[in-house]
């Protein structure tokens, strides 16, 4: 009856802000004020007589997602309206692409495999619904035009994906993808998916799951999804076609409707837009600023910097990431720079809970620190407390090493002053060492780490240490 | 009228003194004709003491409508005056914006005296599906034609210089010109913006003039057309000197549409258009007939289809939610809706967005709205192969003299769509088209239809110039 052999069956359609200064049809900013209906107007507001113009620049950003996604370019872009009724809709009907999407028949690579893309198509944001005392219980809802009219891209995948984890990966690997083409607000803008899932023990009934937002809810949702369809088989029910609604909060799915046709939208041309030819210049224009991809950037990193492929992974799969590491390989051993960035960076705006776009610190500043660390002017221990002071404001690294005295201690003679000082100190640490206790020994090397302030490396004290106790 | 605008700059008139006087005869009008919704007098005064202003500071010089009376169908948008388009739903709704054709004619000099009654949202060949229908100036028993009923009445019974603005989706400036014995000329699609005007079917609405000159046509038109950043339809190319055009039809070429005469036409109306075009003759044009089935035989079936199937989604706003007609808020929102279009469209509105949305469901789309848009196709290539030959093409603009009020309720929905048989084929092409009042039977008008290739509306104002003093 199907064609499906897989355990699951996932496929997703994804909505994508796209990042353009004004609304798709509009000149209303995108961004701004977020007082409920400050950034409306006739056309987004969709009052009798007003009229949609065409945002070119939210065509060129699509058509940068369809190339990214290797999708057959349609030779001529139009809209139609799909026609339903609800209070967030300004004139009871969206407009978007039918007949012919922009981008078909494209698709994305993944770690394992590639994962095919039915369709790209451009359509607006409806305005949102504000339920002032949650969707439940809201006696009235209130409706804000600020997002009516924002330009979306939807990206509707092939039912290829065969877990939770893929779609979550597919979900990542898409949100990279946007990053790169600068496209999208990786930060700020909003991505959302509806995913249909079933599984073979239904005879693959397709449950629909709408309301997922960000790659790390679509594995929660789907998992939740899964387990829960698994268990209706298990316990002798028959699935029926369904629409539901995931809930995060709560952290699970809800019954919308029965599917028992599919909804009839009524599409028609929308002829208050004219035609836009995608001609072959236009694309030879938008290719020649295409920028690197994120599988260009992996494989760059291990022929031309030769990491490992798993760092280049890392440092690739965040386009701030890869940028920064690239200027700084430019100054810095590639391998060095590599070790310090995917590490040492991430850890520290970890634990400061900062994204990279939010710090302050730029190339100047990784690079000063990094040249000190290569040249062996001071310590990793240093090096990584100086760190952690530039992420929380940035300064000149080379000047506070001088007037901090920072720099590492790298003469033996005082080494060996040091080393004597700890034996000295600690006799009983000395004598069990003597016994076979290794600990002691790594406790007389932290003595001399402790003295020096860090500013020694512990592969040297060791070689001193070892040579006075024997 | 140049007399007329003359005499306001010399200020042998006194230009605000003439509105007030223009405003008073409208009333009395109106009380017996119903031609307007509402009189803009504050409005009128307003922009009439500005102009004053202006002229006794000398700088008015080349305002082509100085002090001329424009009055604009309900559906055209000016702001601050209620527009409801013929429309119960819209009671109340003042827009927030101009249309651009309001602004073009006031930058000019014109003054809006108010909007014209006219069929709902246009729906109608007789101005009699609306809440305020206009009677025929020659007759008050009988229908001023539509749906811009309202504005040829007025300008067939104003005594002041005045021009209306008139629309058209599928006939609707040049039957009720035909009706009252005016010229209404329906311009090429996208000659004027269409921003502002509240639409029917996006692909044939189309703004144009109704005067009782060709003077004035001319003037109005010139002021309109042109390209408008607002509206993506409307055409860049540049605008003739319409109001220069003299009158010379020596050596033009015209065709006659063989299947217009005869059959299901009024003898009367026959034998008055023949009259007309032996005028043209006897002025040196040459005159054959030719054959053009097409348009006559598909053109009523693929108008209404594509024309409902547009209206029905345009027609989806109208729903209570923000402007207009409201009623108790119980229930859903779906139950919401249905209630304010229930209890505020007329029969005729409900009739066509049933059609409408019939004609683009799935199952049906193919059949109707697909299968409609290719035979639209096909009418244009018929019409543009004959303008390869013809300068323009004549048939009668209605096939009856104006019809008696007690006539139209006895006809069935299709006999009122047969009004329309002439004129539904321009209007699907695109072509502008124009009513030319040729003569009179029994006292009532008789217009003839002069349709000419796009963008050629100078050919038709030179033939129509024919019948200036008539």
């Amino acid at each position: 009856m199907n064609k499906f052999t897989n355990d699951i069956v996932i496929g997703l359609e994804i909505h994508v802000e796209l990042n353009t200064q004004t609304k798709l049809f509009c000149g209303c900013p995108t961004q701004g004020s977020e007082e409920p209906n400050t950034r409306t107007c006739v056309t987004c507001l969709g009052m009798p007589g007003s009229k949609p113009v065409l945002n070119k620049k939210a065509v060129e950003h699509a058509i940068k997602l369809c190339l990214a996604l290797n999708c057959k370019m349609s030779k001529e872009l139009i809209f139609s309206r799909k026609s339903y009724f609800y209070p967030d809709m300004s004139k009871n009907y969206q407009v978007t692409q039918y007949e012919m999407p922009l981008g078909q028949k494209g698709k994305l690579k993944l770690r394992g495999e590639e994962v095919g893309i039915t369709r790209v198509h451009m359509e607006e944001d409806p305005a949102s619904l504000v339920h002032p005392a949650g969707m439940q219980r809201s006696p009235y809802v209130l409706v804000d035009y600020n997002r009516s009219g924002n330009p979306l891209v939807e990206i509707v995948t092939e039912p290829e994906l065969k877990s939770a984890g893929q779609a979550r990966e597919f979900m990542k690997q898409l949100i990279t993808t946007l990053g790169y083409l600068k496209i999208f607000d990786v930060n700020e803008g909003i991505i959302k998916a509806d995913a249909n899932v079933s599984i073979k023990e239904s005879g693959y009934v397709r449950q629909e799951v709408k309301n997922i937002t960000g790659f790390k809810e679509i594995e929660r949702a789907l998992n939740y999804e899964i387990e829960r369809q698994k268990k209706e088989v298990s316990e002798g029910k028959k699935l029926e076609q369904e629409t539901r609604s995931w809930d995060s909060e709560k952290g699970i799915t809800f019954l919308l409707r029965k599917k028992e046709t599919e909804e009839d939208y009524g599409y028609i041309m929308d002829t208050d837009l004219v035609k836009t030819d995608i001609t072959e210049d236009m694309l030879n224009k938008i290719n020649e600023v295409m920028p690197e991809l994120v599988h260009d950037k992996i494989e760059k990193f291990i022929s031309k910097h030769k990491l490992k492929k798993k760092d280049a992974e890392v440092i690739a799969a965040e386009i701030e990431l890869a940028e920064l590491y690239e200027a700084v390989a430019k100054e810095i051993n590639p391998i060095l720079a590599a070790k310090w960035l995917r590490r040492e960076l991430v850890r520290v705006l970890n634990y400061n809970k900062k994204e990279l776009y939010e710090m302050e610190a730029d190339e100047k500043h990784i690079i000063a620190l990094l040249s000190l660390v290569e040249s062996k002017k001071i310590t990793d221990n240093v090096a990584q407390k100086l760190l952690e002071k530039l992420i929380e404001k940035p300064f000149d690294v080379k000047e506070y090493v001088i007037k901090e005295n920072l720099g590492a201690v790298s003469d033996s003679k005082e080494l060996e002053k040091y080393c004597k000082e700890a034996i000295d100190e600690n006799p009983k640490a000395v004598e069990d060492y003597k016994a076979g206790e290794e600990k002691s020994f790594n406790f007389l090397v932290g003595q001399v780490m402790r003295k020096t302030k860090g500013k020694a490396t512990p592969k040297e004290v060791n070689e001193i240490m070892k040579k006075i106790i024997g | 009228m140049n007399e007329y605008i003359n005499k306001i700059k010399n200020k042998e008139i006194d230009i605000v003194e003439h509105t007030h006087k223009v405003i008073e005869e409208c009333k009395k009008i109106n009380k017996e004709y119903n031609y307007f919704n509402i009189i803009s007098e504050k409005l009128a005064l307003a922009q009439a003491t500005a102009l004053k202003k202006d002229i006794e500071k000398n700088n008015v010089k080349n305002k082509k409508l100085l002090g001329v009376m424009v009055s604009a169908k309900d559906a055209i948008c000016v702001k601050g005056v209620e527009s409801t388009a013929g429309s119960k739903i819209l009671k109340g709704y003042k827009p927030l914006f101009d249309a651009t054709a309001i602004k073009k004619a006031v930058e000019q000099g014109a003054i809006i005296i108010g909007k014209t009654s006219q069929d709902e949202f246009g729906f109608g060949s007789f101005a009699v599906n609306t809440y305020n229908i206009p009677k025929n100036p020659h007759d008050k028993t009988r229908s001023c034609g539509g749906s811009s009923g309202g504005a040829a009445g007025i300008t067939a019974k104003a005594h002041f210089p005045h021009i209306a603005l008139g629309e058209s989706t599928g006939g609707s400036i040049a039957a009720p010109a035909s009706f009252c014995g005016v010229f209404g000329l329906t311009p090429t699609y996208g000659r004027v913006s269409r921003y502002g005007l509240m639409d029917f079917g996006n692909s044939l609405d189309k703004i144009g003039p109704i005067g009782k000159t060709i003077g004035e046509v001319s003037a109005l038109l010139e002021t309109i057309s042109g390209h408008d950043d607002k509206e993506s339809t409307s055409l860049n190319n540049p605008i003739e000197k319409y109001s220069n055009i003299k009158a010379d039809v020596k050596g033009m070429k015209i065709g006659i549409i063989k299947e217009a005469f005869g059959n299901g036409v009024e003898k009367a109306v026959d034998k008055t258009v023949w009259e007309g075009i032996k005028k043209l003759e006897d002025a040196g044009a040459k005159v054959e007939e030719i054959s053009l089935a097409m348009p006559i035989e598909y053109g009523l079936a693929t108008y209404y289809l594509i024309g409902t199937s547009e209206a029905s989604t345009n027609l989806a706003k109208y729903c209570g939610m923000r402007y207009g007609a409201s009623e108790d808020m119980k229930d859903s929102f779906n139950e919401y809706f249905t209630k304010v279009r229930s209890n505020n469209f007329t029969e005729e509105s409900k009739r066509r967005i049933m059609l409408g949305t019939f004609a683009r469901m799935s199952g049906y789309r193919d059949a109707y709205y697909i299968k409609a848009l290719k035979v639209r196709t096909k009418i244009i290539e018929e019409y543009k192969k004959q303008f390869k030959k013809y300068d323009a093409l004549v048939s009668p603009t209605v096939p009856v003299l104006p019809t008696k009020f007690s006539e139209i309720e006895k006809l069935s929905p299709l006999q009122h769509y047969m009004m329309d048989v002439m004129l539904v084929g321009p209007n699907l092409a695109g072509l502008p088209h124009m009513n030319v009042p040729v003569g009179f039977e029994n006292k009532l008008p008789v217009g003839m239809l002069l349709i000419g290739n796009h963008l050629e509306e100078n050919k038709l104002l030179q033939l129509g110039n024919e019948f200036e003093n008539e």
